[in-house]
């Protein structure tokens, strides 16, 4: 025959409200539970680290524009500088451009002048709002109005007619003022001075 | 779902048998928690711990008014329970007794608890509790009876004494149940198995003869011996007239009992002891059933 133990008989008073254990498998809700906080744990660790490294990053970011910005700045500067250059630059050879037409008209003056006649002073003024015009101050050292003379002949081969000229003649200077304008510029061919012999 | 059943379930706790539940074994009620197993004998009181992991501790006894014992010694006793939860072995006013044609329907033995009356018939009485053990190859069955008051005083006595009470059992019947089935082990009537069954526990002593399959007699006394074990030969000595020639003896005890299997080799001189009698073994069934 075969006997089987069973559980020890207890003979306590039960009480009523015993409540069975759960299934094992429940256990799952638990463990699960425990589970989905330690993914929890871990991703916001995980978000916190990459919080970190973006801020790191953001800041380096800032650094560099700030950096750069800096740079770019200078950059500017530079170039402000190398534009003020350049305009300064432009307005010399414009003004080198501008002033060559008046290079014959200086070197006939200057060949114009006689053994006893020499310039004391020159000076050439064109007005910008009407470029046509020049407004001519010489003074010469001579003695004679006939410097005066050539001097204008001088000018005139260049087809400059002089309007309104004042001159006087005092202790052996002479002022010559007057308004040269030239007739037909666009006609006319700039002939190659002289070699003085 | 109150905050505590949530509690419960969170520290796995829903998921183990309630201290107190009868259905479960003791090691899965308790199975990180210091209990106390208590012996209660008319005279006496011996207790041992049962550690984590069911390590079980060195037996204390003290033969004295089992309430005197535990207001003089109930500090001593309480810290080896972590919760207060014990368990106790009744030695003493209960009645082992050999039945024959109970009824035999299936879930008899559970029925005992609610509905007695309709499993023992003539036999029920009002007050009592009962535990059965049927003879799968007879009619017989054996019988134990507690009085209810008596395991209600049993539990007012620990109670007061700050315990919680996991489980009231009666060691003998549980050693005896034990004995039975580790010698019949094989289904049906082809190796019939003959033994006079001696168990001993904690004073009280309650032999069986079983004799081909069936049960023929048994004899169950509580409060039999203390130190002296000659009242256990003196007990069972009729019992050696009415043995058969060849049938062997099958000791067993809570503690092995020094002495005992000498003595009953000269009382029942010619037949084979089988002891299965080891140190702390109640406390082992305990906590394994």
């Amino acid at each position: 025959m075969q006997i089987s133990t069973r559980q020890i008989d207890d003979f306590k008073n039960d009480r009523k409200d015993i409540t069975p254990p759960l299934p094992v498998v429940l256990r799952l809700v638990p463990i699960l539970f425990y589970c989905s906080i330690a993914v929890a744990i871990l991703l916001s660790s995980l978000f916190a680290l990459q919080f970190q490294l973006a801020i790191q990053k953001r800041d380096a970011h800032k650094a560099q524009i700030t950096s750069i910005g800096a740079k770019t700045q200078s950059a500017r500067n530079d170039r402000a500088a190398l534009e003020t250059e350049i305009k300064k630059a432009t307005d010399i050879q414009a003004w080198v451009a501008g002033s060559r037409p008046l290079q014959p008209l200086l070197v006939n003056i200057a060949r114009s002048m006689g053994a006893r006649s020499s310039i004391v002073d020159l000076r050439l003024d064109r007005d910008a709002d009407n470029p046509a015009q020049i407004k001519i101050a010489l003074r010469m050292a001579t003695d004679s109005t006939k410097q005066l003379d050539d001097t204008v002949e001088k000018m005139a081969t260049l087809k400059y007619r002089a309007f309104s000229p004042t001159q006087s003649l005092g202790r052996g200077e002479l002022d010559y003022k007057a308004t040269l304008v030239q007739q037909d510029p666009l006609t006319l061919e700039q002939p190659t001075p002289e070699t003085p012999q | 779902m109150k905050s505590i059943d949530l509690k419960s379930i969170l520290n796995f706790s829903a998921f183990r048998p309630e201290p107190d539940d009868p259905s479960a074994a003791w090691r899965r009620r308790f199975p990180a928690e210091r209990t106390v197993f208590f012996g209660l004998a008319r005279m006496g009181l011996s207790w041992r711990e049962i550690g984590r992991g069911s390590k079980i501790g060195d037996r204390e006894f003290v033969r004295a008014e089992p309430k005197e014992i535990l207001t003089q010694s109930g500090d001593h006793i309480k810290p080896l329970s972590e919760h207060g939860w014990c368990a106790i072995s009744m030695n003493t006013r209960y009645v082992i007794s050999l039945e024959t044609n109970l009824s035999r329907r299936t879930g008899s033995e559970d029925m005992l608890k609610t509905n007695a009356r309709s499993v023992l018939g003539g036999r029920f009485e009002r007050g009592k509790h009962y535990a059965l053990t049927h003879n799968p190859e007879t009619n017989s069955s054996i019988l134990l009876t507690i009085d209810e008051d008596q395991a209600r005083k049993t539990e007012s006595l620990f109670t007061e004494g700050g315990f919680r009470i996991g489980r009231i059992c009666c060691g003998a019947y549980a050693l005896l149940k034990h004995a039975l089935s580790v010698t019949n082990t094989e289904k049906g009537a082809d190796n019939p198995v003959s033994s006079f069954y001696i168990v001993c526990c904690e004073g009280a002593v309650c032999a069986l003869v079983q004799e081909q399959d069936r049960w023929q007699e048994l004899r169950s006394r509580t409060d039999v011996y203390e130190d002296d074990l000659t009242p256990i030969t003196d007990l069972l000595a009729p019992f050696h007239s009415r043995l058969a020639p060849e049938m062997g003896i099958t000791l067993i005890s809570d503690e092995p009992l020094e002495g005992l299997p000498e003595r009953l080799a000269t009382a029942f001189p010619g037949r084979t002891i089988n002891d299965l009698s080891q140190p702390a073994m109640l406390a082992n069934l305990m906590i394994q059933n």
